[in-house]
């Protein structure tokens, strides 16, 4: 190669650049960033489900970088490869893949991975070493541990009811306190009698899933009967489809219990409509063209109850309602004679029949219903003191 | 004295029907504008939403109808504000048989035609009503799509960006209901209870005082109870965010803050009759036991 | 135990088991009363057990549990044919005979007949019942909110005008329960809306005293909205879910007849 002059003077300014004496220092390249690796990875199939679910737990390593996250990969078969899942913030230690199929088998990776940032090294997303699960498939489970607790009471409750019930059955006297609404059942129904009008009874406006409209055909037994017995008129109206099928073979079974199958009508349970209000609009033009001398507002009400108890107090109507929801029972308490409230509406049965066995069963629900204060007070003072660990025994999921 | 006494113990009811339509029409046709002080239900409420983040999904479900619209439309339609403007994603239902979703789509088409910016499927998405709503919120805690797999217009949900990612109701950050009847109690007990989903509820004044029972358990993080719930509402959103104020001030549709206004008087007439009614019970009752 | 399992074990409990009772009581009277108990039995007891039991057969969504609750609506829907004979058969009674109120019961037939119509011409046409492609209400839809929206709104608007005349009539003194239900109501009515404020609004000089009181009535409310009928609901929701629970161990195991129509010893 022949030195031309630039190149020459090129070459002179270099040499020159390099102070005499200097030696240029000696650099290694940067290990490369090294992130540490989670500990105690397990993927178990989620306890106490219905399948589809593999939960996967592990400890965080300390310290973590900033702005790493933990990178959840996840490989089934047949391709067996592991693909990315889901990233998770540190310090959750927990993930559920809810996308798992049961009777497949999955191995799950878990590594650590850097910023997506460049670091001060100029690297981005840098990954750690993976830990890998053991092969693991979900499937259903036969119990949810969570809801330990609330089966215990379950069964302690129903073995209290059987108790009690069976202890009824052996003859022993069981003490009912006196339900001044029931009481005055007979009283509504003689009244009607002699003033020659009707009983009008509305069995609220739920389905025969709800528990008070249950309740409620059990007094409508009672009143039916009554009403065979003394000749006087009934009307039952109904907003629910079941509800009036239900009313209908109650109301005829009474009258036949009663040998009174002459004084029964067909049109004596009827079915109005299914909307709310125009449910309540009929009822309330019923009652104030017909004047029925006894209302009974027996059952689950909504915004409806305080129009129909008001309209029935206009006519003049002594009225007997009863509910389990405290939502219109102030409605109830304002305008009606006579109000059952809360679960004097479910003690009805057992309080109008005075069946031992009914009435047994209202024992036992008292005695449980004393252990449920008990505990409240344990709960009360224990978290007064500070200590949660009777509240997290109670709680249920 | 005493025959005028018991004539308005014996008051016809009509003329106390006469009086509250009076009560009521005169603050619509002459407002007065009276304050609104808020709750320490509706603040809590309120609050967790503030809290919420951008992106953060929330569940606001229509569960009434027409008859109770004048108390819930104002609450839903605030929170759906409040969360148009503070940028989280809305899923919207609605529960209630009759009148429900109807009334869902008139206010969901009232308030993202105030907010142009906000995107179908990206912001929010309407996935229309469903029969069955406990059985349906225990569907949501298993996978939402198989509850909604189409939106309000039949398209599957899958083909939305909101709803991917999106499998059930425990990776929702809110539930807000606005209700009546027992689908708001159902949101508390099938879904927080089962789910952990934190819930606020809108029910109207006659079912609200039951649910102080679960807000003092902390079931509910936040109530708007009734009209006057929506009023303190729509009142801290005004003053937290002043673009939303001309919504509710000096505008001519209805608000939860002017229907306070009849409520108000309402109220005081209803005193009023108490106060005369109870003087007259007591006189007459001292002079009947005087005579005796 | 997988879903089909389920499946055929609803079938038989809930089908054929009543197809079953229902010849047999065609029978054997006596029997007549034993097959809607062995029915409530299980219906009861497959929602109970699946609240502890998480297997896909029977809570999973095709599972026992939720399979029951769907065919407990498609029931309720057949019940509602029989509901609609009923209304129709007793209008037409009222008709024919000229009962007392007979026009009202054309009026209430036209509007079924028509709204019925309109929902039937609805799913044919395919248009449904809500909107047209061009924006415009189906006819049933149109109906909906025209007349039957405004409707029910006013009939539960009648709830101010009762509420003023109960509370007229009920919120008296007569006794001591009845004194302190009187003024807490008055308390909860005037904290509850900014009554004070508006009562003082004549007159300036008392607007800081009837703010103050306003407040100091908010409280107040708050307390016993809190305090005492938190404490009160609390109690009777506690009560009755325990009374519910109660009843409903006795219809599961058939202690409980009355819903039945049955009475002591049947």
């Amino acid at each position: 190669m022949r030195l031309t002059a630039s190149s020459l003077a090129v070459l002179t300014l270099l040499l020159g650049a390099v102070p005499a004496g200097a030696v240029a220092p000696v650099t290694t390249p940067p290990p490369p960033l090294e992130l540490p690796a989670p500990t105690a990875f397990v993927a178990v199939d989620r306890p106490g489900d219905g399948g589809s679910a593999i939960l996967l737990t592990w400890t965080d390593p300390t310290p973590l970088p900033e702005g790493t996250v933990l990178e959840v990969r996840r490989s089934e078969p047949p391709a067996d490869e592991f693909a990315a899942l889901q990233t998770v913030k540190p310090g959750t230690q927990r993930y559920v893949d809810a996308s798992a199929e049961d009777g497949k088998t999955y191995r799950y990776e878990l590594r650590v991975r850097g910023a997506e940032t460049p670091d001060s090294l100029g690297i981005a997303g840098a990954v750690g070493p993976a830990l890998v699960s053991d092969p693991v498939s979900p499937h259903d489970n036969w119990f949810r541990p969570e809801r330990t607790n609330s089966l215990i009471a379950s069964i302690l409750f129903i073995a209290l009811i059987l108790s009690s019930i069976a202890a009824a059955r052996s003859g022993k006297p069981i003490f009912i306190r006196r339900i001044a609404g029931l009481n005055a059942i007979d009283e509504a129904i003689g009244r009607a009698t002699e003033l020659g009008k009707k009983v009008l009874y509305v069995p609220g406006i739920q389905s025969m899933d709800e528990i008070q409209t249950i309740a409620s055909m059990a007094i409508l037994g009672h009143v039916a009967r009554a009403t065979a017995r003394y000749g006087t008129d009934l009307d039952v109206p109904n907003r629910d489809p079941l509800t009036f099928v239900s009313a209908r073979e109650t109301v005829h079974s009474a009258y036949l219990a009663e040998g009174r199958p002459d004084l029964h009508r067909e049109d004596m349970v009827h079915y109005v409509t299914y909307d709310q209000f125009a449910y309540t609009a009929a009822v309330s033009a019923q009652m104030t063209r017909e004047r029925p001398a006894a209302i009974f507002l027996v059952g689950y009400f909504f915004a409806e109850s305080l129009i129909l108890a008001e309209t029935g107090q206009s006519t003049g109507a002594i009225q007997i309602a009863g509910q389990a929801d405290p939502t219109q029972l102030p409605f109830f308490v304002a305008t009606c004679d006579y109000t059952l409230i809360g679960e004097e509406l479910y003690a009805a049965s057992a309080y109008l029949s005075r069946e031992p066995v009914l009435l047994g069963s209202m024992r036992g629900q008292d005695i449980a219903k004393g252990l449920l204060l008990v505990i409240g007070i344990i709960g009360i003072i224990s978290v007064s003191l500070g200590a949660t660990w009777f509240m997290d025994l109670v709680k249920t999921q | 004295m005493q025959a005028l006494l018991l004539r308005l113990l014996a008051l016809d009811r009509r003329w106390i029907f006469l009086l509250v339509l009076i009560s009521v029409m005169t603050p619509i046709i002459v407002p007065i504008g009276l304050p609104v002080t808020t709750t320490s239900s509706t603040r809590s409420a309120f609050d967790f939403v503030e809290a919420l983040q951008p992106g953060d999904v929330v569940w606001l479900s229509f569960d009434y109808g027409p008859s109770s619209a004048p108390e819930n439309d104002p609450m839903a339609q605030a929170f759906l504000r409040q969360c148009f403007i503070k940028e989280l994603r809305v899923i919207v239902t609605a529960l209630y048989p009759l009148g429900g979703l109807g009334l869902a789509n008139q206010s969901v088409a009232k308030v993202t035609a105030e907010f142009p910016e906000a995107k179908y499927g990206v912001d929010y998405i309407n996935l229309g009503y469903k029969d069955g709503a406990a059985a349906v919120m225990r569907t949501l805690g298993q996978d939402i799509a198989s509850a909604f797999p189409t939106d309000v217009n039949g398209r599957p949900v899958s083909e939305f960006p909101i709803m991917q990612g999106l499998r059930t109701i425990r990776q929702v950050d809110l539930v807000f209901t606005a209700s009546t009847g027992l689908i708001g109690e159902w949101w508390i007990t099938q879904v927080y209870s089962q789910f952990g989903t934190p819930v606020i509820i809108g029910p109207t004044a006659v079912s609200a005082p039951k649910y102080y029972a679960f807000l003092n358990s902390g079931q509910l993080v936040g109530m708007l109870g009734g009209m006057k719930g929506a009023a303190e509402y729509e009142n801290l959103l005004a003053a937290k965010h002043e673009t939303l104020g001309k919504y509710y001030r000096g505008t001519k549709d209805f608000t939860a803050t002017k229907g306070m206004d009849g409520q108000t008087v309402l109220h005081g007439v209803i005193l009023a009759l108490i106060v005369l009614g109870n003087l007259a019970f007591f006189l007459t009752r001292g002079k009947k036991a005087g005579a005796a | 135990m997988n879903t089909d399992f389920g499946r055929v074990t609803l079938v038989v409990l809930f089908a054929i088991v009543p197809i079953v009772g229902i010849a047999l009581g065609m029978r054997a009277p006596a029997l007549r009363s034993k097959i809607p108990l062995l029915v409530a039995f299980f219906a009861g007891l497959i929602p109970i057990f699946s609240m502890y039991i998480p297997k896909r057969f029977l809570s999973g969504d095709s599972g026992m549990s939720p399979r029951l609750d769907q065919w407990l609506i498609i029931v309720a829907g057949f019940a509602l044919l029989l509901g609609l004979t009923n209304v129709i058969s007793n209008s037409y009674r009222k008709i024919s005979r000229r009962d007392k109120g007979w026009p009202y019961a054309i009026v209430l037939l036209a509007g079924l007949f028509i709204m019925g119509g309109f929902g039937i011409y609805g799913a044919i046409s395919r248009q449904g019942t809500g909107f047209l492609p061009n924006g415009s209400p189906t006819p049933f839809r149109w109906v909906e909110t025209t007349v039957f929206q405004p409707l029910q709104a006013t009939i539960f608007a009648l709830l101010a005008f009762f509420m003023a005349s109960a509370a007229f009539r009920a919120f008296r003194a007569r006794n001591t329960e009845a004194t302190i239900l009187l003024v807490a109501g008055a308390i909860v009515m005037t904290g509850r809306v900014p009554l004070l404020e508006f009562l003082a609004a004549p007159f300036p000089a008392l607007h800081p005293a009837a703010a103050a009181a306003s407040q100091f009535m908010g409280k107040a409310t708050e307390w016993i909205m809190d305090t005492p009928n938190g404490a009160a609901q609390s109690g009777i929701i506690i009560g009755a879910a325990l009374g519910a629970a109660s009843m409903g161990i006795r219809v599961i195991l058939g202690i409980e007849r009355g819903y039945l129509g049955l009475g002591k010893g049947e």
